[in-house]
């Protein structure tokens, strides 16, 4: 999977993550300093101050900036994973350029939501700044963008899955940054380990191959993903939330899950029924394996599952302004179509006059008067 | 003429016959963003739709403005690069009439109530 890196932030994660990860920047400055990463791509922009400053926060420049090497960039993120910063002006202005692409290519193919195909789905790693301890008009980008673009695509369900990283765990522990950068990558690699683990290893039940893997990280949706020592002794549900991935937003309600049990040599891999279990009590029969892994003196899990909410409820954890926007939760159902309830039609005076009783219904109407439509 | 005007309310009753509760939510959102004088466009119906547990899909919201659109009850102007939707004068009595039957209960929109805010 090709590795692109947008910007000060997702470069230099995406450097880290992959030696040959492709670096787009405005600023030919900012690209120099990061450290390894494979080919770099300057995004030429008007004003010869953002060449040499980067975006100075202003998504405009780097919405600009994405328009001088649109055609490019949009075949390389093809099947790609793209990290980016969503407050930052160069990350959040390409990365807008880049779903709007992706929204378009989409409509060109009929807007169906699942028109591109599986391999051709771009992973998206967003790093979200944490409120308070960040300029505020890092945040305001965020909420742009989320809302926005983002929100775009997500309705028509055309990317692949999207990582939502907070920097909160950053500023909360007093992480360097490119120590947080490390442990980003290290979380992402495990995650990413599991169609290699179930080829390398000895397979014990069920099966997760590339394909499999591919087709779920094509999916989009949000992904939340962790990892722990699993203790059969004890509930999984209990573990699964006491373990959440600190660099990651919580997860929502799950609509579909992924997890992978690596047993050490000779213990009893049964114990993967109770997982199983807890998840289809969920009402999400997962996808997963068990492997044996030899190196390991206590069983694994790596667990993947993915949500959907609307992006502006995603800004909960800084999104101040729209906090009461935040509280409501958006209702989650697999179902895509609802049966309309029939509405009987009475135009007896009674109805009427009881239908006038309601409240509600005198402030429509007068609403209707106060418009100039009735 | 008489025969026309009778035809008219056959096919008004219809129409209104086959509005369901997503139609009426629409209108009466429509109606009320123009009250509040805030536009009211074919994502934030979708957004509201969504958070009101009717649809998750964009196609199906848009199906629905759609239909609105095709009975005359719904104008929508495309303003400033967003597809903006504004009641009609029909769709206001057939929202009348939605009303006084008493079909249907109002939800509140998210979109403008956080405007309102």
């Amino acid at each position: 999977m090709k590795v692109i890196g947008i910007g000060g932030a997702g470069g230099k994660i995406a450097a880290k993550m992959d030696d040959s990860a492709i670096l787009v920047n405005v600023s030919r400055i900012e690209l120099e300093k990061v450290e390894g990463g494979g080919e770099r791509i300057i995004a030429p922009v008007q004003s010869t101050l953002g060449q040499f400053r980067g975006s100075r926060k202003d998504p405009e420049i780097g919405h600009d900036a994405y328009l001088t090497i649109r055609r490019r960039l949009q075949d390389i993120v093809v099947g790609g994973m793209v990290f980016s910063s969503t407050g930052g002006g160069t990350g959040n202005g390409i990365t807008t350029g880049i779903l709007q692409g992706i929204s378009s290519i989409d409509d060109e193919l009929g807007n169906q939501g699942s028109t591109i195909p599986v391999q051709d789905r771009t992973f998206f790693c967003l790093i979200l700044p944490y409120d308070g301890m960040e300029s505020a008009e890092y945040v305001n980008n965020s909420i742009d963008f989320m809302t926005g673009p983002l929100a775009d695509v997500i309705d028509k369900g055309c990317t692949g899955n999207i990582v939502l990283f907070s920097n909160k765990m950053k500023f909360t522990e007093k992480i360097a940054e490119e120590q947080y950068n490390e442990m980003i990558v290290n979380s992402l690699k495990v995650f990413m380990a599991i169609p290699d683990k179930n080829e390398n290893m000895k397979l014990l039940e069920s099966h997760i191959d590339h394909e499999d893997f591919t087709a779920f990280i094509a999916k989009p949706f949000f992904n939340h993903f962790n990892y722990f020592d699993y203790d059969p002794s004890k509930s999984f549900g209990n573990q699964l939330k006491a373990n959440s991935n600190p660099l990651l937003l919580d997860a929502e309600e799950p609509i579909e899950a992924m997890f992978l049990l690596e047993v050490p040599s000779g213990q009893d891999h049964t114990i993967f029924y109770d997982i199983v279990k807890y998840f289809v009590d969920c009402k999400i029969p997962p996808v997963y394996s068990v492997v044996e892994n030899p190196d390991l003196s206590k069983p694994f899990v790596t667990v993947s599952r993915l949500y959907s909410r609307k992006p502006y409820e995603l800004l909960d954890d800084f999104n101040k302004k729209n906090l009461e926007l935040a509280d409501a939760k958006v209702q989650k159902s697999l179902e895509q179509h609802v049966v309309l309830e029939k509405l009987e039609v009475n135009f007896d005076k009674e109805a009427k006059r009881a239908g006038k009783q309601k409240g509600v219904g005198d402030d429509v109407l007068a609403t209707l008067k106060r418009i100039g439509k009735l | 003429m008489a025969r026309i005007n009778d035809d008219s309310v056959d096919l008004f009753k219809d129409q209104l016959g086959r509005l369901g509760e997503s139609h009426f939510l629409i209108l009466y959102w429509c109606a009320q963003g123009e009250d509040k004088g805030i536009k009211y466009n074919i994502t934030n119906c979708f957004d509201d739709l969504k958070h009101v547990g009717i649809t998750r899909t964009k196609q199906t919201a848009v199906s629905m403005i759609e239909a609105l659109w095709s009975l005359c009850f719904i104008d929508i102007r495309e303003e400033r690069n967003r597809k903006n939707i504004y009641i009609t004068k029909h769709g206001a009595r057939a929202l009348q009439q939605l009303v006084v039957m008493g079909g249907f209960s109002v939800k509140s929109s998210s979109f403008l109530e956080g405007n309102q805010a």
